[in-house]
């Protein structure tokens, strides 16, 4: 049910993405067939380790289908609690992180919150498409406009929900 | 020019401020706008508990107010008192007039007082410019003229009065450029993430102002500040801190003046709310000089970007207005209590070795310089020296030319010199490349002088 949800969501972002895309970018597309194919790969592991979890600073990771990666982002509900994301201060590559760490900040009109990693790891790689649209935060936030990759070092630490957890979680807040 | 076209999806677009270009007015202010946004250490677990013992005076009011307490308690660390769950309404002045000093307290009782306390802490500081987390000071400042107020050439009778040293500070939080003097008062609000409004902490000061009979004064939809210049008064509700007699629609003139401006920072628990308040500035005619950068219209630059209003000074002494604040402050969450604390703190609070270690982060070079966001100068060869420099992280990423007067070889010697080079390294273009160029070229003296028009680091004071 979970992945079924999550391929749901993953089809909604290839739609809003080209929506709001200028011209297609064939690194959007090729992004989200990967993602697809690790969604297939979901089922043969174990899905409930591979879902997308949500913090309760409203990050969210996704590990990879090996395991040994996680991509990591904001949810919808913080990008649309921040309002017009104008800068994204990203993590430097290769950078040791530990969880509960700042990795980066998002600024938006008058207010602005830090990018926590909920895991400890390194940074493997940044969305740095979003140095030049941090805009995109706010359009696709849990999809194209992730943040950062980090190579883990041990399992996420604090509270970590699963996207119905985390929709009671926001409406109760 | 349309500033819109050359800046990567900053703030000019999304602000519902008016064109975001810099009015050519000589009572400019640029605006706090966004928010702060800062990994500062204090986001850590903050290791409380170890400095507990940390021998630390603190003000002699409090001493003579709590005669009796043990000396361990007399002599207890401002950190111990914030974090005191049972304070849960405080109230701080400074008594210091450092901007690094006061930013590091504030940062200091944002992350160290309960989750449920809500405190007020008011500072002024002495003449300096303040940039946003992620601003650019080379586009945001005039730096040429930061370097010359500290003396470095004699002073003109053209030259502004009174300024003396500048300091320039980048802060931990986001948002525009700003000038602070001794006629602004810094209020800060820091209260729980749940209680936040926007706006709530704005209607407050509002109150306060209206008590001292500054009744143009209102809460505009970007938050601010502004006082009501309408010729008319009309009927108005006196409760409302959105609206006055003066108010006229938005867009239509007289514009209001702003007198303060905002910026928040969120995290988990806590949501900080800081502002400027132009009391009685001595200085608002020259404000926008220092605000104002030669560069700016060659830089096209990642980050934010300060947008300007026409600034007026309320008109208040300091010190009678910071005491109403706080009275207004007390009456605002008069059912949490009297404030637990009222305090004074100072440049004593230097020796906390987590205020230290805040104060000496903000002077740093690489925070004030390398933090700038990627950005390049373009120069173009029709009526300048032709040349692109691009800057990331405040090293120089690439260099180049479209210079035709530049040989083969002088281009790889200045690559070989400049990239991979700090930006604020180089305080003088003309002697560094005189030193570090193989052979000079006569060619590269307009380019030299060039870039010391539009890329100066001025010295920071060493304090």
């Amino acid at each position: 049910m979970a992945a079924r949800t999550s391929v749901a969501r993953a089809v909604r972002q290839l739609s809003s993405t080209a929506a709001a895309a200028r011209r297609p970018s064939p690194f959007m597309c090729q992004r989200w067939a990967a993602q697809a194919s690790q969604q297939q790969r979901l089922f043969s592991v174990s899905a409930a380790l591979r879902e997308k979890k949500y913090t309760e600073d409203h990050e969210w990771i996704e590990m990879s289908s090996d395991g040994k990666t996680c991509t990591l982002g904001i949810s919808t509900y913080a990008a649309k609690a921040l309002g017009d994301v104008v800068y994204i201060e990203l993590p430097q590559i290769e950078m040791d992180v530990s969880e509960g760490d700042a990795i980066g900040a998002v600024e938006s009109v008058k207010s602005a919150s830090d990018i926590l990693t909920p895991v400890s790891g390194t940074v493997a790689e940044v969305n740095s498409e979003l140095e030049e649209k941090p805009a995109n935060i706010n359009k696709d936030p849990e999809g194209a406009a992730w943040i950062a990759k980090i190579t883990v070092a041990g399992e996420p630490g604090g509270k970590m929900m699963s996207a119905e957890e985390y929709a009671e979680f926001t409406e109760d807040g | 020019m349309c500033q819109a076209q050359r800046v990567f999806g900053r703030r000019l677009c999304t602000i519902g401020d008016t064109t975001g270009a810099r009015r050519r007015s000589s009572s400019l202010w640029t605006d706090w706008a966004s928010a702060p946004a800062a990994p500062s250490p204090h986001d850590k677990l903050i290791p409380r508990r170890r400095h507990m013992l940390r021998s630390f005076r603190i003000g002699s009011a409090v001493r003579s107010t709590t005669p009796g307490r043990s000396a361990d308690r007399i002599y207890s660390s401002f950190t111990e008192k914030l974090a005191n769950p049972a304070h849960r309404l405080q109230s701080y002045v400074s008594s210091s007039h450092d901007p690094y000093l006061n930013l590091s307290i504030e940062d200091h009782i944002l992350h160290n007082t309960p989750a449920d306390s809500t405190v007020l802490f008011l500072y002024v500081n002495r003449p300096c410019v303040v940039i946003g987390r992620n601003q650019n000071p080379w586009t945001e400042v005039n730096l040429a003229i930061l370097n010359a107020a500290r003396g470095t050439h004699s002073p003109k009778d053209s030259e502004p009065p009174g300024i003396g040293s500048m300091d320039l500070v980048r802060r931990r939080s986001g948002g525009g450029a700003v000038f602070h003097d001794e006629g602004n008062l810094n209020w800060s609000i820091k209260c729980p993430r749940g209680d936040f409004t926007r706006d709530k902490h704005a209607e407050m000061v509002v109150r306060a102002l209206r008590k001292m009979g500054i009744e143009r004064a209102r809460v505009n939809t970007r938050h601010d500040i502004v006082l009501d210049q309408g010729h008319e008064r009309h009927v108005s509700d006196a409760q409302d801190t959105h609206q006055t007699p003066y108010t006229v629609p938005e867009g239509e003139l007289p514009r209001p003046l702003k007198v303060s401006g905002s910026a928040y920072k969120l995290t988990r628990q806590h949501a900080l709310h800081h502002a400027t308040l132009l009391l009685s500035s001595p200085n608002l005619h020259i404000i926008p000089q220092y605000l104002r950068s030669p560069a700016k219209e060659f830089i096209q630059a990642h980050g934010v970007e300060s947008v300007s209003s026409p600034v007026a000074n309320i008109g208040l002494d300091v010190q009678p207005f910071q005491q109403h604040l706080q009275a207004e402050f007390a009456t605002m969450y008069a059912e949490l209590g009297t404030p637990s604390i009222v305090e004074t703190v100072g440049d004593d609070y230097l020796n906390m070795p987590e205020i230290r270690k805040g104060y000496d982060e903000l002077q740093t070079e690489d925070w004030i310089w390398s933090q700038t966001p990627a950005f390049s100068l373009t120069l173009d060869s029709k009526d300048d020296i032709g040349i692109q420099m691009k800057v990331h992280h405040g090293a120089i990423k690439s260099l180049d030319f479209e210079n035709l007067d530049l040989r083969d070889e002088t281009r790889t010697a200045l690559r070989t010199a400049l990239v991979g080079l700090k930006l604020h390294e180089i305080r003088n273009w003309a002697s560094f490349l005189q030193c570090r160029m193989p052979s000079w070229d006569k060619s590269l003296v307009p380019v030299a002088q060039r870039l010391d028009q539009l890329l100066p680091v001025p010295e920071l004071p060493k304090r």
